[in-house]
């Protein structure tokens, strides 16, 4: 299974053959810089041509990369820093993520002006917005190539301190506490991976992922130090017990943030703890089936939380909750069962991955909007909004199906390959957690319909959503539910030379 | 080096974090916290990795130590108004039944890292046992504080614990692997406590009454 990854690559340490990679690496940080610089509220011109130059650059560097992966397999390169090695890799796989990643955060960065504008007016730090939103990006990116600890603690680190500032900057008391608490557990999360690596290190003396893999043995310290790993991560990942802080956090983000952070950070996570256990601990079974009945958990408890939620964001967060249990089952699935049940769960965890960030971003952002245009943040403000609002509703609609798993979603299409890898591996709990959580999560939006359908509320006054709020939050609605017609695309990518399942 | 003067710099470390972590006068546990740093310097000094005690010095003591007192508002001593006085004062009250409660966490993740280190035979230096007490008592102070900064400080405690611990693993085999690992760790260290110092801050100036009305009440109770 390791060699889905694309670890055991011959490494190229010419310099110019890393030149893509630190292009794909480097544009989304200039593009924070540039358009702190030249604001796109005031001086949109510049900024708009400038920002479209460095955007083809980087689709070009994008698209160049995808090529060569594509034709000749994945690729790795060793970037030598004196006496410091760092391995970093591309496959489909990362490919894919890279991609998600572009996606989900130009969508948000291009939601951000409309909204900052109408919405937060002058309040906050709003300057540092799109260059905090460029080190997520470039930090994500990070995370998805690396192939050594090294670089994954650093990508790790970035991420975390980036989307722990996106969070401060709306500046208000509620955001600044709940800020504080999620950099202690972001801190305290670090400090656990950074132990981990450190018996790692000590232990086999090296810190690339295929050495390791070749070299580690099981012991104590091999297990002690995946469980410092695993502890810090599914913290940072939000997973079951460990979730507490998710629904704070987002309820008193800007909604750009939200939708990034939903969408992206707590992903990036989940990819580091399914990469280390498949390097390190492939065959521990039982661990992963504790895992996925954490992740059975959470589908079942964030669901109900949902739907009980009293405020529009916190019915959007729990679900987040929810989903990223689906993720954890198929993570249970990958460790430990046989290789035809792992293809299948491979691809559906991946698949579920993508089009939950695609559907949670968009939900957010529908969600945003239904919240600007109505001034109400609880889900019974929505009374009566169905006259008023119909292209957000149906955002949020279309955002929905993919998050129920209904056809023709990518959400539907995921859930079945996990299904279809439970039955085959004879996970029969996982079963009824997979059909529970698609009941709560019906049960949870229809709920938010039921409201927003109430024929006698009284008019409200309404303000009318900009309508590049409107179209970001469609555009990514929209591509969760395509993503399930063309779902064989992304598994084209998954089964790229190199990266077959 | 003698090892009597190994363990003398052990126990120094310890006791430093201690003192920074329980005194109840927040002042004065952050002058403890940077003589702390100081300690863990000349520990690095010692064992010979000089580029990362001068980091230790810079980034842990100097900066570090600059942004706690920032967060606790000092610009000077003598003319401080006596207003101030009470938010230097940790305002929740420390009782040995919530004090043990809170140790065994520590102790869990202790005894787990004991028995991994036990299997990667060395001798214990000053590293690995100094690595090993701050380790335990930062987990403990992390976990028994609700204070921001105590919780800062304990972090800073406990992250310095790792890369001691890491260093007397990595010894002098891949000592750039470690180099590249603690430098990052420290300047990540640095970042948050900064982040946190200056969020403290804000959020004393926002919430300011709130914290001295709590503070007096703990004062009428005692």
């Amino acid at each position: 299974m390791i060699e889905w990854l694309g670890l055991h690559t011959a490494y190229s340490n010419q310099f110019s053959d890393s030149l893509l990679v630190l292009l794909v690496l480097m544009v989304p940080l200039l593009m924070g810089g540039v358009a702190a610089f030249w604001r796109p509220q005031r001086r949109w011109p510049v900024s708009f041509v400038i920002l479209m130059a460095l955007l083809t650059l980087g689709l070009l560097a994008l698209f160049l990369l995808a090529r060569q992966i594509l034709e000749h397999g994945s690729q790795a390169w060793l970037i030598e820093l004196g006496p410091l090695a760092l391995h970093w890799r591309a496959n489909g796989l990362t490919l894919l993520l890279l991609l998600l990643t572009q996606i989900v955060t130009l969508a948000s960065a291009a939601y951000a002006p409309a909204y900052l504008k109408s919405e937060v007016g002058r309040g906050g730090a709003q300057a540092w917005l799109w260059p905090l939103q460029g080190v997520l990006t470039t930090s994500l990116s990070l995370i998805w190539l690396a192939g050594d600890l090294l670089t994954l603690y650093i990508g790790l680190e970035l991420m975390g301190l980036a989307a722990v500032g996106l969070m401060l900057l709306p500046g208000r008391m509620e955001a600044l506490a709940a800020g504080m608490r999620y950099l202690l557990l972001a801190l305290v999360g670090s400090l656990a991976f950074l132990l981990g690596v450190a018996l790692l290190l000590g232990g086999w003396g090296r810190l690339d992922l295929a050495g390791l893999a070749m070299l580690a043995e099981p012991g104590p310290v091999l297990w002690v130090s995946v469980a410092l790993l695993s502890a810090g991560l599914l913290l940072k990942a939000a997973a079951f017990p460990l979730h507490a802080w998710l629904a704070p956090v987002h309820s008193s983000a800007w909604t750009p943030v939200s939708a990034l952070h939903a969408a992206l950070v707590v992903k990036g996570s989940f990819f580091i703890a399914v990469q280390l256990w498949v390097v390190l601990v492939p065959e521990a079974k039982a661990a992963a089936w504790l895992v996925g009945a954490m992740g059975g958990a959470a589908v079942l408890w964030g669901g109900v939380l949902a739907w009980r939620s009293v405020k529009l964001k916190d019915v959007v967060a729990w679900s987040t909750v929810s989903q990223l249990g689906y993720l954890l089952l198929g993570f249970s699935l990958l460790i430990g069962t046989g290789p035809t049940v792992a293809a299948v769960a491979w691809e559906g965890t991946w698949l579920q991955l993508a089009a939950h960030s695609l559907a949670k971003a968009g939900m957010f952002l529908a969600t945003g909007n239904l919240i600007f245009s109505t001034g109400e943040s609880h889900v019974k403000g929505l009374a009566g909004a169905s006259r008023r609002m119909p292209l957000s509703l149906l955002s949020f609609g279309i955002a929905s199906i993919s998050l129920i798993g209904l056809p023709p979603s990518g959400g539907f299409t995921a859930k079945w390959l996990l299904l279809h890898a439970a039955l085959e591996a004879g996970y029969l709990p996982w079963l009824a957690a997979l059909a529970l959580g698609t009941l709560l999560s019906a049960a949870y939006v229809f709920r938010v319909f039921r409201y927003s359908f109430v024929e006698d509320a009284e008019p409200l006054d309404y303000r009318r959503v900009p309508w590049s709020m409107e179209f970001f939050a469609m555009i990514l609605a929209l591509a969760s539910l395509l993503l399930g017609l063309v779902a064989e695309w992304p598994l084209l990518l998954l089964r790229a030379p190199g990266g077959e399942p | 080096m003698p090892p009597f003067l190994d363990a003398l710099l052990a126990l120094a470390m310890v006791a430093l974090a201690t003192l920074a972590l329980l005194d109840r006068q927040l002042v004065r546990a952050c002058a403890w916290f940077v003589a702390f740093a100081v300690s863990v310097a000349l520990t690095w000094w010692s064992v010979g990795f000089i580029w990362l005690a001068l980091l230790e010095l810079l980034l842990g003591a100097l900066l570090t130590g600059a942004f706690l007192f920032h967060a606790l508002d000092i610009r000077q001593w003598a003319s401080a108004p006596r207003g101030r006085l009470a938010r230097w004062r940790d305002p929740v009250p420390l009782t040995w039944q919530r004090a043990l409660m809170r140790l065994l966490p520590a102790l869990a993740v202790l005894i787990m890292l004991a028995i991994a280190l036990d299997n990667l035979a060395g001798t214990p230096g000053p590293l690995l046992v100094g690595g090993m007490g701050l380790i335990g008592l930062g987990l403990w102070a992390f976990a028994l504080h609700r204070h921001l900064l105590r919780r800062l400080l304990a972090f800073n405690v406990i992250g310095t614990g790792i890369f001691l611990i890491l260093m007397a693993l990595v010894g002098d085999r891949n000592t750039a692997a470690g180099h590249g690992l603690v430098v990052t760790g420290l300047l990540v260290a640095l970042l948050g406590t900064a982040l946190g110092a200056l969020l403290i801050r804000r959020l004393n100036r926002l919430d300011g009454r709130r914290i001295l009305d709590v503070a007096e009440a703990g004062r009428s109770r005692a």
